[in-house]
């Protein structure tokens, strides 16, 4: 279990991370998602003690992480993939982090085929691809058997094989009972491992959800109308959550509301349909929504 | 089996296995080891004792010339164990591993002594022996068992393990590798010698406090103006290391890694 509460992270006059409170509870895949600079990688290294907060507090079980007995036994984490000296090679790299704990060789030998190291344990970590470097990264966070992890982009630079792989890793630890904290900025690769979402933009918790219920309540589904009456149809639709554009002619944007209630306001006006068409968002769609307005870098393409 | 637990002790033996799982350590540390046992061999090799300086050369620091390099070696070794880790990445893992910071910085210390300080008496007791069989007969004829001999090169040896623990805490300090090294070199060695192109006589006797030129004032075997004599040169040096090293804790602490 970790519990945020109102983790503020300043430098300077620019605020990285923003009052956020959350609880990651055990037994489920936690997905930590927004868009790249959102202030995940910040937020995973205050729970960790690596960055102190300008404010506010987290714990993980029930105290700071620097106050377990056995920290690498309470959290394993994985951080920026290269968190390793290359010149070391990946079994040294392994047995240093274990003998601070007292963790037996044995062990070691556990995650490095865990992870699929074996045959490179021998070599320096220089050589290693990002892939391998994630598989380093990944077993060290295992290494003390944690009951929480917590994994900063985990799929980065894996391939597809890899990327199927930790899914199935992050759920099988979920299931063992263990808290799992996984950050991503792709919405369709948490859809695919998390249950629970946390949803941050410019360091603010946007939404702390399921993901089921996110799809459900995103609010970013649409529907096409095809109608002679547009203009008509628009003013008859007007409401302060529902947004209608019209892309051509005729042919309408609707978002905010659903195909019967835009059937039904037509029926009763004698407005002729051709064409009403529910289009559900996809989970990229509804959390590009949710960020859209929190994009740090965001693209402004538009027509010159 | 035993408690999977932090401790001290383990925190010690991760940061040994750390130093020696890295080929630059062997390395430096064998380049360091054959320049000044080199340089001393050479150095009594071509001795003339009707030279015109011979005489003012003080018998058991001239064989050890070569440590004017050495020491440099030694200390980027030093400042490499620690800003290498910032520099890499690892620091993460490490201080995830101990997020109390501190005992690392101390393991540190106390790989970096004993380490330096076994290789460097080894050291200079092989450079003392084999130049020695190169001065038989001259005016700079010792052995190991002479009046304060060994006591000189033991002081010498705590000298050299002071810098490097200098290097060690500027490392922490500035968490650069280059950094590092320049702040050894510009501090411990040039330095002093700035200070003491000022035509004062108190800088004179300042420069003499200060690491580089305390620790090469242990390795004489007689007193002379030119250096603090062997007990408050030793004192020195543990109040720079230990200010540098205290120094390099209350930033450890404070600073975000």
């Amino acid at each position: 279990m970790i519990t945020a509460s109102e983790l503020t992270k300043r430098y300077g006059d620019k605020t990285v991370v923003s009052d956020l409170t959350f609880t990651v509870r055990p037994g489920t895949v936690t997905g930590f998602l927004g868009p790249n600079g959102a202030g995940k990688s910040t937020t995973m290294r205050m729970i960790l003690g690596l960055d102190a907060p300008t404010h506010g507090s987290a714990t993980v079980g029930d105290r700071a992480y620097a106050d377990h007995s056995a920290p690498l036994h309470e959290v394993g984490a994985l951080l920026e993939a290269r968190s390793v000296h290359p010149g070391r090679t990946a079994y040294h790299h392994l047995v240093a982090l274990a003998l601070t704990h007292g963790i037996p060789r044995s062990r070691v030998a556990h995650v490095l085929d865990l992870t699929g190291l074996t045959d490179v344990a021998g070599q320096r970590v220089k050589g290693f691809s990002l892939g391998m470097g994630q598989r380093l990264g990944i077993a060290a966070a295992l290494l003390g058997d944690p009951a929480t992890v917590i994994l900063d982009e985990p799929v980065n630079g894996l391939d597809p094989e890899g990327v199927l792989w930790i899914r199935t890793l992050l759920k099988s630890l979920a299931a063992e009972g263990r808290t799992v904290f996984v950050s991503s900025h792709l919405m369709s690769e948490m859809a695919l491992t998390a249950e629970h979402l946390i949803i941050i933009g410019r360091g603010r918790l946007l939404a702390d959800t399921t993901v089921d219920r996110f799809v459900r309540e995103s609010g970013a589904g649409t529907v096409k109308v095809v109608t002679p009456e547009a203009g008509l149809l628009t003013e008859l639709l007007a409401a302060p959550e529902v947004d209608v554009t019209s892309s051509a002619p005729g042919a309408l944007e609707v978002r905010g509301t659903d195909a019967e209630h835009i059937g039904r306001t037509a029926a009763a006006h004698g407005i002729p349909l051709f064409e009403l068409t529910p289009h559900a968002a996809s989970l990229e769609e509804a959390f590009m929504d949710l960020t859209r307005d929190s994009l740090e870098f965001a693209a402004h393409l538009e027509p010159a | 089996m035993t408690t999977i637990a932090l401790t001290p002790a383990r925190v010690l033996r991760s940061e040994w296995h750390k130093l020696w799982t890295v080929r630059s350590t062997w390395i430096m540390l064998a380049a360091a080891t054959a320049l000044t046992v080199g340089v001393g061999i050479a150095i009594a090799a071509s001795y003339d004792q009707d030279g015109g300086e011979a005489a003012r050369f003080d018998p058991v620091q001239f064989l050890l010339f070569g440590t004017q390099f050495s020491q440099i070696i030694l200390a980027v070794v030093a400042v490499l164990f620690i800003s290498g880790e910032y520099g890499t990445g690892m620091v993460r893992s490490t201080m995830v591993a101990v997020p109390r910071r501190i005992p690392v910085l101390w393991s540190k210390a106390g790989v970096v002594t004993a380490v330096t300080f076994t290789a460097t008496l080894a050291t200079l007791l092989v450079t003392f022996v084999s130049g020695q069989l190169f001065l038989d007969g001259t005016d700079k004829e010792l052995s190991l068992t002479d009046p304060g001999v060994f006591g000189t090169l033991l002081a010498g040896t705590a000298g050299l393990t002071a810098l490097a623990l200098i290097g060690l805490g500027l490392g922490a300090l500035l968490r650069s590798v280059p950094g590092g090294i320049t702040a050894f070199i510009g501090g411990v060695t040039v330095l002093p010698e700035v200070l003491r192109m000022f035509p004062y006589d108190v800088m004179d006797s300042v420069a003499k406090y200060f690491p580089g030129r305390a620790a090469e004032g242990l390795m004489t075997l007689r007193d002379t103006s030119d250096y603090a004599t062997t007990g408050p040169a030793l004192l020195a040096l543990t109040l720079w290391t230990a200010a540098i090293l205290a120094a390099a804790a209350l930033l450890l602490k404070r600073r975000d890694v």
